[in-house]
């Protein structure tokens, strides 16, 4: 890769002998205004044409951004034609200084017939150049258009796919069925957490639509089922106030984030934890938290798919208008935050 | 006469530990233990796997009844400090993998909720096993440790950044590309950036190099964001990136990276 071959990017052997090919037409097309023979009239237009070609094209390939680069085009034309007009006169064995006098008015024609079917080219060029690039950009504007699709499909897919958790339903199974034999009225308190996690977690019982007050109620039973089974090591607070409850809210995002910080944030900590949900309006946006106090994100642990998923669907719902920030509590855990138009 | 059947010979009664996290699970099982096997002692109850030595050498139990999930040191890796001292029994709410390698491994192990004739069938296998020597499985243990929680990457996954007053934790997925000057390192994505102090180097060092690439003394890009890539000035590429403006310079000494595979 170096620079010369890159400043001659697109001089092809189909540009060469187009030009060629333009050149003879164009001193077959002038034979009979001139004295000159066709042979005489073709090495300069070959001269203007070539010179032309070359300057035309290292034009086009120059990385600079003070001028555009049509203009810089236009100019070698220009400047290809004089220096062109100028190498014919050497090829033919004429003194330079002979044609800027006595020969000027050939020269000037030579120059300016260059110059002329030069720009007609140039123009053509450069709005063939533009039409590819429109159709570049309408292509990728409908691949990017049909990657969003297919995100939203995925999306949707991986929202059916969600399920319960076979663990998380043996286990609080397994407590329930504890409870029965010492203690039924917690084991029923258990049961209805249950219940009511089920109906909003299986797909088969979700509803199309949904809001912010549902979303919670799912995320505060499976809540109280967790903290009957960790027992003292589990605490958690519901902070939303009751008018943004009816807000719509996208479905199994909070949750998503709830089993977050009961598995990364609370599960691997012996000590206990407290998750706090919190949700807030401010300036026409809808900001929905999950803090807890547990270990925190150490920088080497996986991520999850939970949150590349949360990703996804926010932005196939709402571009770029929608947010998943995590930040660190203090003194420690996680701060998970949904931030969407409200 | 190995160890094991020595304590049993002494106290006339096998004696137990349970781990489980959950406090009413350690209590089921200790109930249903104490219906189907009354000469069985649970001596012990711990939330979590750690301590196994301490726990051996206070209580010399014949028997331990480990949930494979607990924080902390998890029931596989208990089993591994137990290393044969004494029988192990598996507890496990739904884990395919477990379950599975148990069934090939003749493992004893029980799924919650307990199902009463399945646990009493372990109970009357067990009696038979304590007089022999516990088998040592850590070849099993082992490659299920593997399966159940594979150990965490060697490389970054996540960035820790200072914005206003918080630290914002981003996923490294989700990073374009890092670029650095003298002092600090830009972290940008394609929702914005942020600052941090650790230098392109030591970056390098620990992100993946599969995805990450450094393609300039102080430019690292996430290849995977990658639109095009263009020759440019001086031997150098410019690249371009998924959703940003920005483009990249690749320095000469980087650009055989992107030379035609």
């Amino acid at each position: 890769m170096n620079p010369s071959a890159s400043l001659l990017e697109g001089l092809t052997v189909r540009r060469f002998l187009a030009v060629t090919v333009l050149c003879a037409a164009a001193a077959l097309a002038v034979v009979r205004l001139f004295y000159n023979t066709y042979w005489d009239l073709l090495v300069s237009a070959l001269c203007v044409g070539y010179t032309s070609m070359l300057l035309f094209t290292a034009a086009g390939n120059l990385r600079q951004r003070a001028v555009p680069r049509e203009a810089m085009q236009v100019l070698a034309v220009i400047v290809g034609s004089f220096l062109g007009t100028v190498l014919a006169g050497i090829v033919k064995g004429r003194d330079v200084s002979m044609m800027f006098h006595e020969r000027l008015s050939g020269v000037m024609i030579t120059m300016g017939l260059g110059i002329g079917v030069g720009c007609v080219v140039v123009a053509g060029l450069i709005l063939r150049e533009k039409h590819a690039r429109d159709q570049a950009r309408i292509l990728r504007a409908e691949a990017e258009r049909h990657q969003l699709e297919k995100n939203v499909l995925e999306a949707r897919l991986a929202l059916m796919q969600a399920q319960v958790e076979p663990h998380f339903l043996f286990n609080t199974l397994a407590n329930v069925q504890h409870l029965v034999e010492t203690d039924p009225p917690g084991a029923a308190r258990v049961l209805e957490s249950l219940i009511r996690y089920l109906r909003a977690a299986l797909p088969q019982m979700r509803e199309a639509s949904t809001n912010l007050g549902r979303e919670l109620d799912m995320a505060r039973a499976f809540l109280e089922i967790h903290q009957v089974r960790m027992g003292s090591r589990l605490d958690f607070a519901i902070d939303v106030p009751e008018t943004l409850k009816v807000r719509a809210f996208p479905p199994m995002m909070l949750i998503s984030l709830v089993e977050n910080a009961v598995k990364h944030g609370v599960d691997p900590c012996c000590e206990c934890s407290s998750i706090v949900i919190r949700a807030r309006e401010d300036g026409g946006r809808l900001r929905v938290s999950v803090a807890d106090t547990g270990d925190g994100i150490r920088p080497k642990t996986g991520g999850g798919l939970g949150l590349a998923n949360i990703r996804e669907r926010l932005k196939a719902l709402y571009g770029s208008a929608a947010h998943l920030v995590l930040e660190e509590n203090a003194p420690h855990g996680v701060v998970a935050s949904i931030e969407v138009p409200a | 006469m190995n160890r094991v059947s020595a304590v049993i010979a002494d106290r006339g009664r096998v004696s137990a530990v349970i781990a489980d996290d959950e406090p009413l699970l350690r209590a089921q099982l200790r109930t249903r233990l104490a219906r189907l096997w009354p000469e069985l002692r649970v001596v012990h109850e711990m939330p979590d796997g750690r301590d196994v030595d301490g726990v051996i050498g206070a209580h010399a139990p014949s028997l331990f009844f480990l949930d494979i999930h607990m924080p902390g040191v998890n029931g596989l890796e208990a089993a591994r400090a137990i290393g044969g001292r004494a029988h192990v029994v598996f507890v496990t709410a739904f884990d395919e993998y477990a379950v599975e390698a148990f069934e090939r491994g003749a493992v004893d192990y029980v799924l919650k909720p307990f199902d009463e004739e399945r646990l009493a069938v372990t109970v009357g296998r067990l009696k038979e096993r304590l007089g022999v020597r516990p088998p040592d499985f850590e070849s099993l243990v082992e490659s299920l440790a593997e399966r159940l929680s594979p150990r965490g990457s060697q490389h970054l996954r996540w960035i820790k950044a200072s914005v206003g007053s918080n630290v914002r934790l981003i996923p490294v997925e989700e990073i374009l590309f890092f670029q650095s000057d003298e002092k600090y390192t830009r972290v940008v994505t394609g929702e914005g950036e942020a600052l941090i102090r650790k230098p392109i180097r030591e970056l390098l060092a620990e992100l993946d190099p599969a995805r990450f690439w450094q393609i300039h003394r102080a430019t690292i890009v996430n290849v995977d964001r990658i639109a095009s890539v263009r020759r440019g000035l001086k031997d150098q590429a410019e690249i371009s990136l998924r959703d940003h403006a920005e483009t990249l310079v690749v320095s000469r000494a980087f650009v055989h990276l992107f030379k035609q595979m």
